[in-house]
């Protein structure tokens, strides 16, 4: 049936607008908040880790390798590389790539999570802890965090504490291979507690503080401790 | 007076009202123009960056690996130059580096060889930039000189000015009085009601 009155025409028109302008703001609305869940990340979410807490934290999703999250790459040459340990410590030091290889090495199968909700499970990390770091360099009593130095200025910090666990490494392989360039070769900082971001890749300097000093992406927006089971993802 | 009638009323003479349509009209369209370039800028960034976690939106990855034919020969040097020629690469690396008893790694400046001086086996694995966009991207993350901010700081206040102006541009029924307002609200609503579903900060 059709109207030949141009008013009722034009009050149709006007009413359809209006209903599709409305359905195409909900759904844009909905599209941001639908998640799609697999299989992985259903497997995760029935497991927890040994202090109880479960072993994806909320919000995020299981995937299988590691993403290159983009970052302004360092020097990858193992060969120029030199990592500096500094700050409030009595004993500062160099080593050199060869050195860093010579201290004892740990590897761990570690969880990562990223602030943009992926997550890889067990990933193999091999390098020299933190705390081994920190040891050598006879930390004085004022230190009270770290700050992972990076390539082209990045910063990211940590407290002492949280720094101090052995789970948090300098790593030099992933998985069995050399740590590839896209994941900060030659040497990257892992902290598998809080989202990756803390994790610096292309680590050129380790610096103990008496002053916290939130680094680049705590700087802009993003949060200053960084827990993914509290989804401690914006400031 | 002609007659006994009353005068007819000559027409009150219209005040001249201070039309500043044509003027908001012109800025809107000059300031339009000159913010294309830096829109196309941020929104192509902004795309690019906003899926991070699907792909990398300045470098394309290279992951490959190689079987040479052994042996190799033991001097560092003499393997890398053996190890590259099978693997066709005449470019000189910048390094060649020993990294353990079986690992010698030749780094170029875009893609490093980890060849297994043992088995021949040959990891080669790098990331070349994509051009444009990681120039978009290095801008829109503002990672250049501190000047930057002050262009980002003005293109942003110039796309206020847009906004707003565009508001006033259109008088009537299709402006701010009907469709106009409408659309506002049906836009301004997208932001309020994803917040409300999704809970917020």
């Amino acid at each position: 049936m059709s109207h030949s009155n141009p008013e009722i025409e034009k009050a149709l028109a006007r009413r359809r607008f209006i209903q599709s302008a409305g359905a195409g703001t909900v759904i844009l609305a909905l599209g941001g908040v639908y998640v799609l869940s697999d299989d992985l990340t259903r497997e995760a979410r029935a497991q927890t880790l040994s202090d109880g807490r479960p072993r994806l934290p909320p919000g995020q999703r299981v995937i299988r390798a590691l993403r290159p999250m983009g970052g302004e790459p360092g020097d990858p040459s193992p060969g120029a590389y030199r990592l500096r340990v500094h700050g409030e410590v009595e004993a500062p030091f160099e080593l050199s790539f060869a050195e860093l290889l010579a201290l004892p090495q740990t590897e761990l199968s570690l969880d990562v999570h990223c602030v943009t909700t992926w997550s890889v499970l067990g990933a193999k990390f091999k390098g020299v802890r933190v705390a081994e770091l920190a040891a050598r360099a006879r930390l004085k009593k004022s230190a009270r965090y770290v700050i992972f130095e990076a390539a082209h200025g990045y910063t990211s910090n940590l407290s002492l504490r949280d720094a101090l666990k052995p789970s948090v490494l300098v790593a030099h392989q992933l998985d069995g291979a050399p740590l590839p360039r896209a994941h900060g070769a030659p040497v990257r900082a892992i902290a598998p507690d809080f989202y990756f971001w803390k994790s610096a890749k292309w680590l050129t300097g380790i610096r103990f503080s008496d002053h916290d000093e939130p680094g680049y992406w705590e700087t802009r927006g993003y949060n200053n401790h960084a827990d993914p089971w509290k989804e401690e993802r914006y400031a | 007076m002609p007659d006994g009638a009353a005068p007819t009323l000559l027409p009150r003479q219209r005040r001249k009202k201070a039309n500043l349509r044509p003027w908001l009209r012109a800025l809107h369209r000059d300031i339009g123009y000159f913010a294309v370039g830096l829109t196309i800028v941020y929104a192509t960034s902004g795309l690019a960056v906003n899926h991070l976690k699907d792909w990398d939106p300045n470098f394309k990855q290279v992951n490959r690996v190689h079987q040479l034919v052994m042996p190799l020969p033991s001097d560092d040097e003499a393997a890398a130059k053996r190890a590259l020629e099978l693997l066709g690469v005449a470019q000189p690396p910048r390094e060649v580096y020993r990294a353990s008893a079986s690992q010698l790694d030749l780094v170029f400046d875009q893609r490093t060889f980890h060849v297994d001086t043992t088995s021949g086996v040959v990891h080669e694995e790098g990331q070349a930039a994509r051009p444009l966009l990681r120039i978009a991207n290095w801008l829109h993350l503002n990672r250049g000189k501190k000047a930057w901010t002050y262009v980002a700081d003005s293109y942003a206040v110039f796309l206020l000015f847009l906004a707003l102006s565009g508001l006033f541009m259109i008088p009537g029924r299709k402006g701010l009085l009907g469709r106009g307002a409408i659309v506002l609200l049906l836009g301004a609503a997208v932001p309020v009601v994803y917040v409300v579903l999704s809970g917020g900060p």
